[in-house]
């Protein structure tokens, strides 16, 4: 079981007027579910907390940790742990095919360029994703892409996996095949999301307001919650 | 943005003879034509240099596109330097020196099309892995250049994304119009490819 946990952890970023400003209030969490859904309004902070996970951006005070790993003390070990799926794949995806991009994220635990050519066909290849392999990721359409960016992630064996609004960019079809995928996932997942359903499909949600968890339980309440804030 | 020049330093899938060539090989032949093109060669041997490269691109099976592509961005720049050669020494040196720019920049270009960057990557771990004594890691510097490589096309595609979107203003003419935005979008390439980078733990120093 994965351990996230959040004491007293805050965000302070500097304003254009010299002052500091706050982004994400004092929080303290302790997340160890499977499936976290975290939903909030645009600009509400979801970014904010989903970035501190993986250490992408570190507390102003307070400590994150994942695993008993500190993110600011021990951000190598827990970016091994923690993979992150940012909304727009194309921000993700460093290489120029799917199957380089694969090959990148293997290149540690693959250290034979033929053993990593055949693992990275076959994560492709169980993404359905094989015959594009070759394809400029720039000619693949928005669902495919997620579906490569999330494969690249997943191929480094994170424990957690962290989606900053994977579905935001995705047309009704793909949202479901990306909502199907997720499902079948063995690690541990916290999603910043506006798709409710997929929300609903997790056994946690976290509502965001104002920079802070304005309320924290089961999915249904959170989304009744998050229409009230919205009203 | 990212897309508008991803073909240039691009791997290009094949399976001609030269997309089968070792990386050494391919490698050995960039360093030839590079020091027989500016190690005070004349221009007859630069002629040769490039007449060999252009047959290999055709040879690599690539299209004629990719031959043409990296000119048409250096073409300003060749026509000053191919001027001011000119002018100060010759026709044959100005041809010379532009015969061995031309030879040097497409035979990279075969290098990196015929070559996947996951191969280029293990060349170029391997070249400074007896560096790894001195404290090199060589992994790092192979993703290092590799990106170095990748940023290329995005550069040149800000450029020209920069130029429509001033021109669709009339600020065609305007430097800064022109400039400014192309930094402000490096460095936001900068920064997001380290993010990605982060977001699978890859390229940090190992222990």
């Amino acid at each position: 079981m994965n351990r996230i946990q959040l004491d007293a952890a805050s965000v302070l970023l500097p304003a254009a007027d010299g002052t500091d400003r706050q982004i994400l209030r004092p929080t303290t969490l302790d997340l160890t579910e499977q499936r976290i859904a975290v939903i909030g309004a645009n600009g509400s902070g979801k970014s904010t907390l989903l970035r501190l996970v993986n250490g992408l951006l570190l507390p102003s005070a307070g400590t994150v940790t994942v695993n008993g790993l500190d993110t600011a003390r021990d951000g190598r070990a827990v970016r091994r742990q923690v993979g992150f799926v940012f909304t727009d794949p194309l921000s993700q995806l460093v290489m120029p095919t799917p199957l380089e991009d694969l090959e990148l994220s293997l290149r540690r635990l693959y250290p034979s360029g033929s053993k990593r050519r055949t693992a990275a066909m076959d994560i492709l290849d169980g993404f359905g994703l094989a015959p594009l392999a070759q394809n400029s990721i720039y000619e693949l359409s928005g669902g495919e892409r997620q579906l490569v960016a999330l494969a690249s992630v997943l191929a480094v064996r994170p424990g957690v996996l962290v989606l900053d609004e994977p579905s935001t960019l995705l047309d009704l079809r793909n949202t479901r095949l990306l909502r199907e995928r997720l499902a079948g996932l063995p690690q541990q997942l916290l999603i910043s999301t506006h798709d409710l359903e997929l929300a609903q499909d997790c056994t946690r949600a976290l509502v965001i307001g104002d920079g802070g968890v304005v309320f924290d339980g089961p999915p249904a309440d959170a989304v009744a919650r998050y229409h009230q804030l919205a009203r | 943005m990212r897309g508008h020049a991803h073909l240039i330093a691009a791997y290009h899938p094949g399976n001609s003879v030269v997309h089968r060539a070792p990386l050494r090989l391919k490698a050995a032949f960039l360093l030839v034509v590079a020091v027989v093109c500016f190690a005070g060669a004349g221009p007859f041997a630069a002629s040769g240099a490039l007449t060999a490269v252009v047959v290999l691109h055709f040879a690599a099976q690539l299209p004629a596109a990719r031959l043409w592509k990296p000119i048409r961005l250096m073409l300003v720049f060749l026509l000053l330097i191919g001027a001011y050669q000119f002018w100060q020494s010759g026709p044959l040196t100005a041809w010379r020196i532009l015969a061995g720019i031309l030879a040097t920049v497409l035979a990279a270009n075969i290098l990196t099309a015929t070559t996947p960057v996951d191969r280029l990557l293990d060349g170029l771990a391997r070249l400074v892995a007896p560096l790894r004594r001195f404290g090199a890691d060589p992994e790092r510097f192979a993703l290092t250049v590799s990106l170095m490589l990748r940023s290329i096309p995005f550069i040149i595609g800000a450029f020209d994304d920069v130029r429509d979107a001033a021109r669709a203003r009339g600020l065609e003419r305007n430097l800064r119009a022109r400039t400014l935005p192309v930094m402000i979008c490096t460095v936001a390439y900068a920064r997001q490819t380290g993010e990605a980078l982060a977001a699978r733990g890859l390229g940090e120093a190992e222990e």
